[in-house]
This record gives C-alpha cells, structure tokens and sequence, in this order.
C-alpha cells in the first residue's frame, strides 16, 4: 500500500448497488463514493440521497453535517467525539439498509417556477459581460445566450425554450453558492449540453436561470456565474427569512430531491412576483408534496419513443457541438 | 461599544468554529481565518471560545471605544497603540470610553490580527453563528467589512478581574515565513487521481502563496505536470483536475484547478467540479489565516489522522491550560 492510500474502507456491490469507497478526507471529513468510475446517473443520486437522509435521520452523535453531490456524499464529522471507524460503521449499516434503487419510491416535491425567457435584468449581464469582460465571446454574438445554446445542441432556440419547460429537472444536492441547487434534466430527450463561459461573468442578477453542461442553475442572489442563460425566475431564497416560505430558513430547495418545472410567463410578471415575495411577503409558492416511484421511472426511461427521441437529440447535439464555437 | 474611525483593509466580524451545519445548503462556516488568535484573545478578556471578536487583515485602522470595557490584541502583531502608547499584544487591557485603539500594519510575520472585548462582538446571529461570510455578504456586521463611522455593539459583561492577564509565553504561537501544515491526503490521491511522484511533489516542496489570496482561497505556485495520473478529467471536464461535481473537505481542502493549488477556507465554495488531493488538519488551519499573501510560503507535513485527532485534544487541553496566564 502506497502512503498515500485514502480508501480507507469499502462496502462490496450488492445486487444493483456499486461498490462503496470509503475515502479519508482530512481529520474531520470522509467521502462517501459510489463506485470507481466517473458518472452521471440520476440513479445514483436516487441512492446517495434516500442513503443522506437516513444519516441525518439516525442523529449520530458527533456527525455535524453533510454534502450530497450525485456520486459522493461529504461527511463532516467531530473525530473527537465519533472515530472515522465508528462513522463508516454506522454508515455501512445504513447503506445496507437500503433496499435496490429499482424498488424505492423517493419523496420529491414538485416545485413550479415561472420564467421570463431573455428578460431586460438577464440581457443586462450579457451586455455587461460582452462590454468588460470578453467583447468577442461566441456565446453571446448576438447580444444573448438561446443562439449559441441551440448551436450546441443542433436545433433551434425554440426546441431549447420547449425543453427547459417539457422536462421536470432533479435536484441531486444543493451547493456551491447559497441555497443553490443543482439540476438535470429528468426526460433524455431534453438533456442539452453546453459549455460554460470562458471567462466567467461578474454580475448575474438574482433568478437567473441558466446551465453549464447538462446541469441548471438558479441564481439564488446576485453573484458571478459561468452558466449560459434562458432568462429570469422568482427568487429561489431569502436572506432575510421575511416571507412565510424562509421563515425556517433562507432556503427554498432542499437536498432531497426536489423537482423544479418551468412555466413560461412575462417579465412584468416575474417582477410583480418580487414585490409580493420580497416586499409583501404574500406570494403562494407553487409548491406539491409528491413522490417519484423509480420503477415507473425506469419503465418511462425504456419507453421506445423516449428511447428513440433520446438518440435523435443526441444525433443532433454531436452534429452541433462539432459545429459550435468552442468557448 | 466601538465606533470604528478607519475601517483599515478588512475588519469582519468572526466567530469560531463559524457556520456549521449549512454546507449541504452551499454555505461556507465562514469564522475566523486563525482560530487560535481569536480563542486565545477570547480567554484572554474572559469570553467563551465561541465569542465573536474582529478580524484585521492588514491593519491600517483606528477604532474609538464608547464605553469602558477590556480588550485584548492577539495574532499578528499590528503595532498598537491606544491613546498613543504602545499596547502589549496578548493581554489583556482595561480602556475607558473615549479611548482610541488605533493599528498600524502587517510586518515581517502574520497577517492578521483579533480585536477582542469583553463580552464579545454584539451581531445578530445568524443560521447560527455570528461570522462575516464576505463572500456571500451575509452574518456578522451587515454581511460586511466594517467602515469609517460604523458602530458596533458588545455585549455588556461584568468587567472586574478581567484586565491584566498576560498570556504566558510558552503559548503564544510561533509565526513563521514558510508555514508548516500538517496535512493528510485524500479525498483524490494517489495512485487513482495523482501519480505518487506528484503526491510527494506536493509534500516536499514549499509553495509560495498567491497575491491572489482571500478569505475563500488562498491559491499557491503550480504543481507540475507529472502530478496527474489521468490523462483528463473524464465525464468531469477536459482537464485531469476535473471530476464530476463533489462536495468539498472545507476548511482545509488542497483543492486544484488547472495546475494550481489552492487551500479553500472560511468562505470557500462548499462542492464544485475539481479535485482535491488532501486537508490541511483542523489544528493548524490558523497558520493559512497567518500567511502573508504574495510574500510567505507553505509547506505540507504528512501527518495521519490519529496525530491529527491526538492535535485537537491537545489543543482544546491547552484552552483549559492552569498556567494559560501569567
């Protein structure tokens, strides 16, 4: 063994599950990882997520917090109260708990967002992006995002506008900026792929919604960001936890699976909706307690029209990504 | 209360051990860059470890005091002076409203120094704690550096008994120009992320810290290309320091991007898209806080988990120490 060695335990594969890699991360941190091999799989997350609540449900003394991504869960934990030992103990006998991913039925609340497409504060940032940061940047040729995002993908900037709103996207874990989530695309033929700014902007205002691979962001406040971008929705947080929505705290996603879907509305709407969420506090989330059955989930994924809609769209996306400009 | 004449560089409000609990949720700890100046200050005016005091970065600024109280100054010695005298670091001093604290700057050793007052930094807590996450412009003071004519509360506390303990030598902390930290690998490492020639770059050379160097990240000099075992970063990225997108061992990642190495602290980003091939134990986290950006350098000490859980009992012994004082 190397001296610089961190697996430092395993959990052999089992039935559909992967072998789990036990991965020493400091003093006060291990990595939980689902397999050898780099993936994205929304089935992994299903696991690691029903697999993250257990661990915060069973209060082990000494774990302080974790971090959920789609293959690997950070644990933050107070070696002088729980050993590393003890920890992966207990989280074995958890993963061991968990029946195959196929049977499980997840809650997933369905939480329905409204957008303006290309609004006036979104258009800004591109402006504001062409005008200090990079003036010849391909993504933004003409003066916004939808042309070069439809490039990538091989088809038109309405099949872009039809896909972010026809297909429920998944929260595998929040992370990197306050409250944010991350977000994939749940229905194959929606998954657009596209690359990130190079450089990344300075100013993106709060709600912008956009993607960076096949993943989605909401800007929760207003900070730099690298995705590439459809427009604007609601806020999606709250620092001052006015509104009855944030009066737990200033989040509106969770780590848990949530499901965001996209209506289409106007900007003077989306506006409106910031006053009555951020002034007078009144708006109605559009918010449902629902679950996803994973079986029926797999059985939509193996549909053949999903099936062949999901190649056609990938033929395209390989013809457009060779075409586009690189970033 | 203190009213602050010159905000100087950056004086935040922090606390310690920060924000927990609020990662999954994308927020940092935040708290302070060297946590043993502020919880040695702490003991020293009689707070709990866990008190909120002011962080300066750099120095440059003057602060009036609008009521009796006893402070202490701890970490990087600043040169202070109050009302014109020279003030001693790491005791504790009685000041009578009307007073002026006033720092000069950073010298040969240490970056960053604690203002701490009896009774501690009155700011609302928030999610838990009452640190300044900078980058997020949230906690402490307005989710801000302070400025010229802000007024900060403390919060009232009985100060008899309090004012003149000195810290005994034997505890003040040794500041360096090439910082030691003990660091133990993973979560990416050798043999599967980095090849072991690289591994054993990272712990032999000194790396000097980046101008570019802030409360989120402090980026060091570039590992060289023999570091990486993988030709690129797979479904992760083009690049071997890609990987799909993981939560981060924060505070105290070595976490790279591109060829560079940075050490992610106090409000570092929580998860992203790259590597990161080891951590810097909990007990010497304060020495990244101390290093001087664009000047000191660090170096990586292979230290095992059991010498670095052995290192936060002695630390939170030495806290409790009878002979902490003089």
């Amino acid at each position: 063994m190397n001296k610089y060695e961190v697996i430092i335990d395993t959990l052999p594969a089992k039935g559909d599950r992967v072998e789990i890699l036990f991965r020493q991360a400091g003093d006060g941190f291990i990595q939980v990882e689902y397999g050898h091999e780099q993936r994205v799989e929304l089935l992994d997350s299903f696991r690691m997520l029903a697999a993250d609540k257990k661990i915060k449900d069973s209060k082990i003394q000494g774990l302080i917090e974790t971090l959920p991504s789609l293959r690997a869960n950070m644990v933050h934990f107070d070696p002088t109260i729980i050993s590393p030992q003890e920890l992966i103990d207990r989280i074995k006998e958890i993963e061991e708990s968990i029946p195959g991913v196929e049977d499980m039925v997840i809650d997933s609340r369905i939480i329905t967002l409204p957008i303006a497409f290309e609004d006036s504060q979104t258009k800004k940032a591109v402006e504001m992006y062409l005008k200090q940061v990079r003036p010849d940047a391909p993504n933004c040729a003409d003066g916004y995002n939808l042309d070069y995002m439809a490039q990538c993908n091989g088809c038109t900037v309405e099949d872009i506008k039809h896909m972010l709103l026809t297909t429920d996207w998944y929260n595998s874990g929040c992370g990197f900026w306050p409250g944010g989530g991350f977000f994939w695309p749940m229905d194959p033929r929606c998954k657009m792929i596209v690359p990130k700014y190079n450089p990344p902007r300075i100013w993106t205002p709060e709600g912008a919604v956009g993607i960076g691979g096949a993943c989605l962001f909401t800007y929760t406040t207003a900070t730099g960001g690298g995705y590439q971008l459809f427009g604007r929705t609601i806020p999606t947080f709250q620092f001052s936890m006015k509104h009855p929505q944030f009066k737990d705290g200033p989040f509106l996603y969770r780590p848990s699976g949530d499901r965001i879907r996209f209506v289409e509305t106007t900007e003077k709407e989306i506006l409106d909706i910031y006053e009555h969420v951020h002034d007078k506090t009144d708006y109605v989330y559009d918010i449902q307690e629902s679950q996803i059955v994973v079986k029926d989930y797999l059985e939509f994924l193996r549909d053949p029209e999903v099936v062949k809609g999901a190649q056609e769209f990938a033929a395209k996306q390989e013809e457009g990504s060779k075409t586009a400009p690189k970033l | 209360m203190i009213k602050v004449i010159n905000g100087g560089i950056e004086v935040l409000t922090e606390d310690w051990p920060g924000r927990l609990g609020y990662m999954g949720l994308g927020m940092a700890a935040a708290g302070a860059m060297d946590n043993l100046a502020l919880q040695l200050g702490n003991r020293l005016v009689g707070n709990e470890l866990t008190a909120a005091g002011l962080e300066i970065a750099g120095g440059y600024c003057e602060f009036a005091f609008t009521r009796d109280g006893v402070i202490a100054m701890a970490g990087a010695d600043m040169s202070p002076t109050l009302n014109g005298e020279p003030m001693g670091m790491w005791e504790s001093v009685a000041v009578k409203e009307g007073d002026r604290l006033k720092l000069s700057h950073f010298g040969e050793k240490g970056f960053r120094s604690y203002l701490c007052v009896a009774g501690g930094i009155d700011v609302p807590v928030y999610l838990g704690s009452r640190s300044t996450c900078l980058f997020g412009s949230y906690g402490g003071f307005e989710g801000r550096k302070l400025a010229k004519d802000d007024v900060v509360k403390v919060y009232p506390t009985e100060l008899a008994g309090k004012d003149g303990r000195k810290l005994n030598p034997k505890y003040i902390p040794a500041y360096e120009n090439d910082w030691e930290l003990r660091t133990i690998p993973g979560p990416n490492s050798a043999p599967d992320y980095v090849t072991e020639e690289g591994m054993d770059y990272l712990f032999s050379h000194s790396f000097k810290i980046s101008h570019n160097a802030n409360r989120a990240a402090y980026r060091l000099e570039e590992v060289p290309d023999y570091f990486w075992a993988r030709e690129d970063g797979g479904k992760g990225g083009s690049h071997p320091s890609n990987i799909v997108d993981h939560g981060y061992n924060m505070r105290g990642a070595i976490n790279v991007t591109g060829n560079t190495p940075s050490l992610l602290i106090a409000d570092g980003p929580t998860l992203g898209g790259f590597v990161c091939v080891a951590n810097v134990i909990n007990a010497d986290l304060w020495k990244i806080g101390q290093g001087i950006p664009s000047r000191d350098k660090v170096h990586f000490k292979l230290t095992t988990t059991e010498e670095a859980i052995e290192a936060r009992r002695e630390r939170a012994a030495m806290f409790q120490a009878d002979d902490l004082f003089l």
